[in-house]
C-alpha cells in the first residue's frame, strides 16, 4: 500500500502544445492540462465523477501515436508530447459540435439554460455557422419527473446525469436508452419518485433537465448569486442562493433557485429545493424587542436549537457567562457528551474522519443511523466509495433501509437497545487481532460474546463474515449516528467506538445530529437539566420565544438571512452570507442591549473559542468559493490532544424492547423546521402490518402518545414495504420543534385499554 | 475638394462718412425695386393661402410630418400577422441590453407549456431611445414606433405591455418595421440551407 501511495505521488512531466507541464503519476492528460491552466474543450467531462468519454470533444494527439486519444480518460505517460491545437483537431471538434446541434431546437430565447449553456458556448467557440449534417426528427415529448422536467429534444445524451445518479447519489435510476440519434435518458423510477436530489439537473450542460418550479421564471443572468452554506443538515454544503426582485411591482428580493458548484460538490433535495425558509416582511418591532429584553432579565434558562450559527452560539454562551443562564440544547447536549467520552479514549478532541475519507474508503461500517435520512451527503460519499473502490459497506441498524439497498453489502440487524452490546461485538470482531492495550484486552476477554450475540440478535457468523470482508481492507471508515448519542449507555458506547480510531486506524465520523450541533457543542457549555422557571427559546419553544418560524414573540432572521459561520461534519468552519434582507432585530441587538458589545454578529467570528479548536480568523478572511474537488472553504478546526484513559465499564444487561417501538427519524429530506415549507410533513407514524397487528391499529387511525418530554398526535400509515415492530415517525412536524432528541431515538409504545396509545 | 477656395470680393462701396452721404444711401436703398418684389411675393402667397388653399405650414399638432423608418420614437410591440399572438417570446435580451436599465419583464410557464410574458414595462422617464432593444430583439417584437410626443404630466411615465401592443382590431394596419434590427432587403441571400439527406 505504501509503495502504491508513493507511486501515486511521483511527478511526471509532459509537454502540452510546447509547454512543459508537471503532474502526478496516474493523472489524466486533461487533469494535468487543467492544473497547468491549459484549456482543453470538454462537454461531457465533469470532475466529480469518473471520465464519461461520450462526447469525444477532448481529443488530442500524442506525438508518435497514431490517431487521437481522449484527454479526459487517457493517463499521461511521462515525457509524452501532447498536441491539443491543430487544424485537424479543430475540424474534428467543430464537427462534433455540429452533430450536437443537429435538430437542436432553436429556442435559446426561451430556454432556461440560455446564458449558462455549454452547447451555446461551444457552438459559438467552434464557429458553427452552418449545418451539414441532418437527421430525421422524431416526436419527443417533454417528461415530468416531479421537481424536474426532461426535454429529450434538447438532450445531447452526454450521460452526465446518469453517471451522477449512479456514482454519487447511488440511486442508479437514470439510464441511457441507446438508439443512435434517438438515444435518450430514461427515468426508471418515475412511479416511486426518486429522492429528488436534483443532481442530474445540476450537471446537465444543456436545458434538457430543468427545474419545473423555476422554469421560465427568470433568465440566468438576471439572478444575483450569493455564496452560502446549506442550512439543513450538518454537512454544510456549499451552494448559491440566486435571487432577484419578486416582480415588477414588488421589488422585495426573493430566492428563485439554488445552484451549487456542481463540478465539485453535490446537494441533496433539501438543499436544492427547500430554500424558502426566510423570515420575510419583518420590521423592527420595538415593543416586542423591549419585552424580549425584559424576558432575558427574568429568565433563568435559554433553550436553543442547534440550527444557529457559531456566532449566535457564542453570544448565548457569553450571555450565560454574564447572567448565569442555563443553556439547554437537546440536540447538541447528548452529542457533546458522546464526543467528550469519545475523546477521553481516543486522546484527540475530535473524531478523525471526514467526508473525503469516506469517499476514499474501501470498507465502511454504518452504525446507529438511518444515514440517508440523517445526512444524505454521507450516503453520497458511501456511494462513491462503493462505486469507485468497491467498498464493503456494512450497515448495522434495527430497521432495513431501502434507500441504501443498492450500496450496502452486508446488512446486520440488531435489537433495539442493544447498541452497547453491538459496539462491543464490533470491537471484538474487528480489533481483537491487532495490538491493543492491556486494559482493552482485559475488557475484551471479559466479554461474553455468545450472550451478547444472542441478546443483540447479531449472529456470530455475521460478525465473522464482517471481519473477513474487512481483513484485507486498508482504508476503513466507521460512521456513527444519532441513535447512539441519546442511548442510556452512550458514554460507554462512545468509549468503545473510540478504539476504532485509536487502534484500528479507522476513519471515524460522529455524524452531528443537527445543522450546527458540532459547533454548538464546541462553543457552548450546555446544561443537562432545564429549570422549571422562566425560559427563553431560540428557534425552539420557550416561555419567551425568539425564532424565524412559527408563532414567535420576537422574529429572528433565518439562516439564509444572516451572515455567520457553521461548523460542518468535516470539522470545517464555513461562512454563510445574507441571501435575503431581514428588517427586524437580531440576537446581536439583544446581546448589545444586555451589555455585550459588538457592532455586527460577525465580530464574534474571531472570538470563537480556541479551546474548541477554532482559530482567530476574521469572518471576511474566510474563503467561500469551492476551488477544487476537496472542500477548501473556511478553515479546519484544530484537533487537540487530550488526556486519554481506558476505563471501560462492564456491559450492562442489554435492555429489551418488547412490543411496538417508535423510531424518531425525520424521513424524506427533513432535518429541521426549515424544510417543512417545501416537503409536506404530515404527522404520520409509519409502520408495518406486523406493527399494526401488535398494536391493534389500522391505517389512517389517529394516535396519541407521549415520549418523555411531550405529547404527540400522529396518523398511522401502513407501509407494506416495512417489516418488524418498529414504526417510524418524524420528530419535526411543526416549526419550533427540535430536530434531534435528547433521549434515545426509540421509544416503547404501550397500548392503553381505551385504545389510546401511551 | 482639393480646389482652392475662391473668395469673391463684393463691391459694397465705401463707408459713408458725412451725414449727407448717409442720407443719400438710405434714400437709395429704400426706393430700390427689390422691396416691391418682396412685397409682391408676400401678397401672392397670402392670396394663395387664403383663397386657393395652398400653404407650406404644417399645422402641428393637427398635422404631422411623416417620419423616416429609422426614427426612434416610443416603442411598439408587434403581433404575429397570422395568429394575432404577440411576438415577444420573453427572452429577456432587450432587458439585458438596455443601457439605461428601463425595461423590466416577468415571465412564467403557462398552461400551454410556453413562456408567457406576464408583465412588461418600459420606464420612459429613463429611456434614451438608443434603439438597442429593437436591434437585439430576435423576433422583431419590440420596435420603435412613430409616436414621438413624450411630454407627460408626470416626471416619469411608464408603459405597460398592453399600451405598446398593436390593438388586436387594428392588426391589419400593423406595418412591418424597417428600422434597426429589421432584416436587410438582401437577407434571403445570406441563408444557408441545411441539407436533408434522409
Amino acid at each position: 500500500m505504501m509503495a502504491q501511495k508513493q507511486e501515486m505521488n511521483q511527478n511526471i512531466t509532459i509537454t502540452i502544445d510546447g509547454k512543459s507541464c508537471v503532474g502526478k503519476k496516474g493523472n489524466t492528460i486533461l487533469e494535468i492540462a487543467r492544473a497547468n491552466d491549459i484549456y482543453i474543450p470538454t462537454m461531457c467531462y465533469i470532475s466529480k465523477v469518473k471520465p464519461i468519454a461520450s462526447c469525444r470533444i477532448c481529443v488530442v494527439q500524442i506525438e508518435g501515436v497514431e490517431g487521437t486519444v481522449l484527454a479526459c480518460q487517457e493517463r499521461a505517460v511521462d515525457g509524452a508530447n501532447v498536441i491539443i491545437t491543430s487544424e485537424t483537431l479543430y475540424k474534428h471538434r467543430q464537427n462534433i459540435m455540429k452533430l450536437f446541434s443537429v435538430n437542436h431546437p432553436l429556442e435559446c430565447g426561451v430556454c432556461d439554460k440560455s446564458g449558462e449553456c455549454d452547447l451555446q458556448n461551444k457552438t459559438l467557440e467552434f464557429d458553427v455557422a452552418a449545418q451539414n449534417f441532418s437527421a430525421k426528427e422524431s416526436d419527443k415529448k417533454v417528461e415530468d419527473w416531479g421537481f424536474i422536467s426532461y426535454d429529450p429534444s434538447l438532450c445531447i445524451v452526454c450521460e452526465r446525469c446518469v453517471r451522477v445518479c449512479n456514482e454519487i447519489v447511488g440511486e442508479s435510476i437514470l439510464e441511457v436508452a441507446v438508439g443512435g440519434y434517438n438515444s435518450r435518458i430514461i427515468n426508471t423510477d418515475l412511479d416511486n419518485d426518486c429522492s429528488n436530489c436534483g443532481e442530474c439537473m445540476a450537471v446537465c450542460p444543456v436545458g434538457a433537465l430543468t427545474n419545473s418550479e423555476f422554469k421560465y421564471s427568470s433568465n440566468a443572468w438576471e439572478l444575483e448569486r450569493i455564496p452560502a452554506t446549506c442550512a439543513h443538515c450538518s454537512s454544510g454544503c456549499a451552494l448559491y442562493y440566486e435571487s432577484k426582485p419578486l416582480s415588477i411591482a414588488n421589488r422585495e428580493k426573493s430566492i428563485y433557485r439554488v445552484t451549487n458548484p456542481f463540478e465539485f460538490n453535490s446537494l441533496c433535495g433539501a438543499g436544492r429545493f427547500a430554500y424558502n425558509f426566510a423570515n420575510q416582511d419583518v420590521s423592527k418591532d420595538t415593543a416586542a424587542f423591549k419585552r424580549a429584553i425584559e424576558a432575558f432579565k427574568v429568565a433563568k434558562s435559554i433553550r436553543l436549537s442547534a440550527n444557529i450559527t457559531n456566532e449566535e452560539a457564542l453570544i448565548l454562551q457569553k450571555l450565560k457567562e454574564k447572567y448565569g443562564y442555563k443553556l439547554i440544547c437537546d440536540e447538541a447536549r447528548s452529542y457533546q457528551k458522546f464526543l467528550s467520552a469519545y475523546s477521553s479514549v481516543s486522546g484527540k478532541s475530535l473524531y478523525n474522519g471526514d467526508l473525503t475519507a469516506i469517499k476514499d474508503s474501501d470498507a465502511i461500517i454504518v452504525f446507529g443511523t438511518r444515514i440517508n435520512d440523517d445526512n444524505p451527503m454521507v450516503k453520497y460519499h458511501i456511494s462513491m466509495a462503493s462505486k469507485w473502490h468497491r467498498a464493503r459497506v456494512a450497515y448495522l441498524h434495527p430497521i432495513e433501509d431501502a434507500s441504501m439497498a443498492k450500496i450496502i453489502t452486508q446488512f446486520i440487524k440488531y435489537e433495539v437497545g442493544s447498541e452497547e452490546g453491538v459496539a462491543a461485538l464490533l470491537v471484538d470482531a474487528l480489533l481483537s487481532n491487532i495490538e491493543l492495550s492491556d486494559e482493552v484486552k482485559e475488557f475484551l476477554d471479559s466479554l461474553d460474546i455468545g450472550n451478547l450475540s444472542a441478546e443483540s440478535n447479531v449472529g456470530e457468523e455475521e460478525l465473522e463474515k464482517l471481519a473477513a470482508s474487512f481483513e484485507k481492507k486498508s482504508r476503513r471508515s466507521l460512521i456513527v449516528g444519532a441513535d447512539l448519542y441519546g442511548h442510556p449507555r452512550a458514554i460507554e458506547i462512545a468509549k468503545l467506538l473510540a478504539l476504532f480510531e485509536k487502534y484500528g486506524e479507522f476513519n471515524v465520523i460522529l455524524v452531528p445530529p443537527a445543522t450546527n450541533a458540532l459547533g454548538v457543542s464546541l462553543i457552548c457549555n450546555l446544561d443537562d437539566e432545564d429549570t422549571e422557571e422562566q425560559s427563553i427559546g431560540y428557534n425552539i419553544k420557550g416561555d419567551f420565544t425568539l425564532g424565524s418560524q412559527g408563532e414567535v414573540d420576537l422574529d429572528m432572521p433565518a439562516l439564509n438571512q444572516q451572515e455567520g459561520t457553521l461548523t460542518t461534519i468535516d470539522k470545517r468552519v464555513v461562512a454563510t452570507h445574507v441571501a435575503l434582507p431581514f428588517g427586524g432585530y437580531t440576537l446581536n441587538d439583544i446581546a448589545n442591549a444586555l451589555g455585550l458589545e459588538a457592532e455586527y454578529t460577525i465580530d464574534y467570528t474571531k472570538e470563537l473559542p480556541k479551546k474548541g479548536g477554532y482559530k482567530a480568523v476574521e469572518f471576511d478572511a474566510l474563503t467561500q468559493e469551492l476551488s477544487s474537488l476537496e472542500d477548501d472553504r473556511g478553515y479546519l478546526l484544530d484537533v487537540k490532544n487530550v488526556k486519554s484513559s481506558e476505563a471501560f465499564e462492564e456491559i450492562e444487561d442489554l435492555p429489551t424492547y418488547d412490543g411496538g417501538v417508535v423510531y424518531w427519524c425525520n424521513e424524506g429530506l427533513h432535518f429541521t423546521q426549515n424544510t417543512l415549507h417545501k416537503y409536506s410533513q404530515s404527522r404520520y407514524l409509519k409502520g408495518s402490518q406486523q406493527f399494526a397487528a401488535a398494536m391493534k391499529i389500522s391505517d389512517g387511525e389517529e394516535l396519541f402518545f407521549e415520549n418523555d418530554t411531550r405529547q404527540y398526535v400522529r396518523i398511522f400509515k401502513l407501509d407494506a414495504s416495512m417489516k418488524g415492530t418498529i414504526a417510524i415517525t418524524a420528530s419535526v412536524a411543526e416549526p419550533l420543534e427540535a430536530s434531534g432528541l435528547k433521549n434515545y431515538r426509540y421509544t416503547l409504545m404501550k397500548l392503553q385499554e381505551d385504545g389510546v396509545i401511551k | 475638394m482639393n480646389e482652392k477656395q475662391k473668395y469673391i470680393m463684393l463691391d459694397l462701396g465705401g463707408t459713408p462718412l458725412t451725414p449727407w452721404c448717409r442720407f443719400k444711401r438710405v434714400v437709395k436703398r429704400t426706393f430700390r425695386i427689390e422691396l416691391f418684389i418682396g412685397l409682391w411675393v408676400t401678397i401672392r402667397e397670402m392670396f394663395k393661402t387664403l383663397f386657393m388653399g395652398k400653404s407650406h405650414t404644417t399645422k402641428y399638432p393637427f398635422e404631422k410630418m411623416p417620419i423616416p423608418p429609422r426614427y426612434r420614437a416610443i416603442h411598439d410591440m408587434l403581433r404575429l400577422l397570422e395568429s394575432g399572438h404577440y411576438r415577444c417570446i420573453g427572452c429577456g435580451l432587450c432587458e439585458k441590453i438596455c443601457i439605461s436599465n428601463c425595461i423590466a419583464m416577468e415571465t412564467r410557464y403557462d398552461e400551454n407549456q410556453r413562456k408567457e410574458v406576464s408583465e412588461y414595462t418600459i420606464n420612459f422617464g429613463r429611456c434614451i431611445f438608443c434603439g438597442y432593444c429593437a436591434e437585439v430583439c430576435p423576433e422583431l417584437a419590440i420596435v420603435h414606433g412613430a409616436r414621438y410626443e413624450t411630454a407627460s404630466e408626470q416626471r416619469a411615465s411608464f408603459s405597460l405591455f398592453e399600451d405598446m401592443l398593436t390593438p388586436i382590431d387594428r392588426l391589419k394596419e400593423q406595418e412591418e418595421f424597417a428600422g434597426y434590427g429589421a432584416p436587410t432587403p438582401w437577407a434571403d441571400k445570406n441563408i444557408k440551407k441545411t441539407p436533408l439527406a434522409y
